[in-house]
């Protein structure tokens, strides 16, 4: 095991498929002689060559097009979105486009091809750089969502998304780029549509993704603490495909079901578990579905109103302490 | 308007639900019947107090509500709708919340549906309550507002399987089931009321036991249950009762009221929750092997939950039935307004003397709890006497026939 950066994480993952198929290219704006915007990839032009590492013009649509056009061609690209807000201006091709070609060529056509993307909170952009918009893309079929909150995920998911013969939208945090784990020496390539139980207990569940999942761990701990809770942690890690086998073993266990979101509440991801917990093991839960999540509302800049935004460490402590008798 | 349990009599606090003549949605008239009342004391039909469209049922046939408790919403003819909410009411804020967080802590003000007057249950609680068979009266809930949660209902359970109070140094208080209480006040009744006496008689049972080991096999082939000394005793007490009238009799006031049949009363035990006592109508009009398949068939009946209400009533004379747990003499206490019960004790082989020899025959002891008011010992006895000449002396052989 090597400690790495949630950041060097990334770039280690490019590298291992990078080093292992020729096929694979990185494409995006100053990913290559800047090393990224947030430094996530750092050192792939020196050791990789500027025809498999390339810069692009300021043109999200020009990436995400170059990208599906190398996919269609035989490449395995990866593609970089600076910030994940700057999907939506890309979201025809992403939308309508990339995550139909397999559906509408009869399978004659695959796009196997990576967008990765800087998504959520922490750094104080403000409404139209710190948003939450995985659940934009878990709407849409056609695309497989990744959202991992450690460096150790970060790249064995990376690895199975570029392995993957389908669109797959990686979203990183900006906010756990600095976070540090260990990384499995050598080789490494996770699951794809797989959560993991971080921590076992005995009274609630609750889901968490992304940067959610360190807050929701450290709620988990003061409950013990100071309540008597009990809580079992999973980190969700992917949209889509959903292992709901894991989400529902561990709600039948509690009997009660929490959901840490990011996103903003309406549509948010934990809306369509909270949906199928409901469908599933209605006879199973002691109590109702809570969400905590962002409120449905742009996201301010200023410090102190971010904070109060994004759901925080005492916000999950002071509802799940509220609502779990 | 909104209908609430009314109350029926000065010292009723609560009331059961027991039917409902109206559907939601349902047209009701004033003074129409609309729905029936079971309480301590009385059971009556309610009328509907204005006239209008039934919209809401709010507690459901078989639960029991404080007096006073919201069961019903009528609304009326000619009023606007909304002056009780309707369920929609408490749903569908107008606009999206501002945050979860304001959102969670604007509780439902739901009607407790279904949860009797507690808190709403819990659908695992439902359920759980469902599987093991449990009344949610009868479990102390630990969550919000003193809702059920599922670790109460699995605490119970767990509770009542090693019958040990749960863990916590001052014990845990466990509220009586409605058959808990019933039979908790019924003996209570009796002990107060009544002066009983208890006579017993040690009753040889070798005449018994050579019919009932020679047909055992062929029986529980036939009939896939066996044959135990029960239905002996009862067939016994059958006979001797019409000698002794005023066993088989109901203190009323001053008087006693002496029965022509005998409708034997069969005490059988429900686990813990409490006494039911099933009654086997006409007993002593039937045949031996009749009376022991309808001993059986009520007592199953008790077992599962089956019992109909005429199954129950009408009892003048009960044999309580301890032997199979190995006791050598109970004294039971008297169902009111009857005046005297049997408690049948273990049958056990012993040395008896059998003129200057001893031998071993099975042996057990009969005794009678008596309402001392109804009648003395010597009459008692007497007819103690009677049961065991019948019981040892008896062509047993013949009745099994």
């Amino acid at each position: 095991m090597a400690e790495l950066t949630y950041r060097d994480a990334v770039a280690a993952g490019i590298a291992q498929e990078m080093d292992r198929d020729p096929r694979v290219v990185f494409l995006g704006e100053d990913i290559a002689a800047a090393g990224g915007v947030f430094k996530a990839t750092v050192g792939l032009l020196e050791r990789f060559g500027p025809k498999r590492v390339r810069d692009t013009p300021i043109s999200e649509q020009a990436i995400i097009g170059a990208a599906m056009g190398a996919a269609m061609t035989g490449l395995r690209p990866i593609a970089e979105i600076m910030f994940s807000d700057f999907l939506a201006v890309c979201w025809d091709m992403i939308a309508n486009e990339i995550a139909k070609a397999r559906y509408m060529s009869a399978g004659q056509m695959t796009l196997p091809l990576v967008i990765r993307t800087a998504n959520g909170s922490g750094a104080r952009f403000g409404a139209q750089h710190s948003q939450s918009v995985e659940n934009w893309a878990m709407a849409v079929p056609g695309l497989k969502v990744v959202a991992p909150s450690t460096p150790a995920d970060v790249k064995g998911l990376l690895a199975a998304a570029i392995r993957d013969p389908d669109p797959v939208v990686f979203f990183e945090h900006k906010g756990l780029y600095a976070t540090k784990g260990e990384v499995p020496e050598g080789e490494h390539v996770d699951r794809l549509g797989t959560a993991k139980v971080l921590r076992q207990g005995s009274d609630v569940t609750v889901l968490a993704l992304a940067a959610m999942v360190p807050r929701a761990l450290q709620a988990a701990e003061r409950l013990q603490s100071e309540d008597g809770i009990s809580a079992t942690v999973v980190d969700v890690r992917s949209l889509v495909p959903l292992d709901t086998k894991t989400i529902l073993a561990e709600t039948v266990k509690t009997g009660r079901l929490y959901t840490v979101e990011e996103n903003p509440r309406l549509c948010g991801w934990g809306a369509e578990i909270a949906s199928i917990v409901a469908e599933e093991c209605f006879y199973d839960l002691d109590g109702p579905v809570v969400r905590i999540t962002t409120p449905h509302v742009p996201l301010p800049a200023a410090d102190a109103l971010e904070d109060a935004t994004v759901p925080s460490v005492d916000r999950i402590v002071e509802t799940i302490r509220r609502t779990a008798g | 308007m909104d209908v609430v349990m009314p109350q029926l009599g000065e010292t009723v606090k609560e009331g059961t639900v027991t039917v409902w003549h109206k559907k939601v949605g349902e047209r009701v008239e004033a003074n129409e019947p609309l729905f029936e009342v079971n309480t301590d004391k009385v059971e009556t039909e309610v009328p509907a107090p204005v006239t209008g469209v039934l919209t809401d049922i709010l507690v459901a046939e078989g639960a029991t509500v404080d007096v006073g408790t919201r069961l019903a919403v009528i609304q009326e003819d000619g009023k606007p709708r909304g002056a009780a909410p309707a369920p929609e009411a408490v749903r569908a804020p107008a606009a999206p919340p501002p945050s979860d967080s304001s959102r969670a802590a604007r509780r439902p003000a739901a009607p407790a549906r279904g949860g009797e007057d507690g808190p709403p249950l819990s659908p695992v609680v439902r359920k759980l309550l469902a599987e093991h068979g449990l009344d949610p009266s009868a479990i102390t809930g630990t969550g919000a507002g003193g809702r059920i949660t599922r670790d109460d209902v699995l605490a119970y359970v767990e509770q009542r399987k090693s019958g040990a109070p749960a863990q916590g140094a001052a014990g845990e208080r466990v509220p009586f089931s409605k058959i808990r209480k019933r039979t908790a006040e019924q003996m209570a009744l009796s002990w107060r009321t009544i002066p009983h006496v208890l006579q017993a008689v040690e009753v040889d049972f070798a005449a018994v036991d050579r019919a009932r080991t020679a047909q055992a096999e062929a029986w529980k082939a036939k009939e896939g249950w066996a044959l135990t000394y029960l239905p002996f005793v009862a067939f016994a007490a059958c006979r001797a009762l019409p000698e002794f009238p005023a066993v088989n009799a109901s203190l009323d006031g001053d008087a006693l009221v002496l029965h022509r049949r005998v409708n034997l009363g069969v005490a059988v035990d429900l686990g813990g929750e409490g006494l039911i006592v099933p009654v086997v109508k006409a007993a002593a009009d039937k045949s031996l092997p009749d009376l022991a398949r309808a001993i059986h068939a009520v007592s199953e009946k008790a077992r599962t939950g089956r019992l109909a209400p005429d199954d129950v009533t009408e009892a003048t004379y009960t044999i309580s039935n301890s032997g199979s747990f190995g006791t050598l003499l109970t004294a039971p206490i008297i169902n009111p307004p009857q005046v005297a019960i049997l408690s049948t004790d273990a049958v056990t082989r012993k040395p008896v003397a059998d003129g200057e020899r001893i031998v071993v025959h099975p042996v057990g002891v009969l005794a009678q709890s008596f309402d001392h008011r109804a009648f003395d010992g010597a009459y008692s006895a007497a007819f103690l006497r009677k049961l065991k000449q019948i019981l040892e002396t008896r062509d047993w052989a013949s009745d099994l026939r």
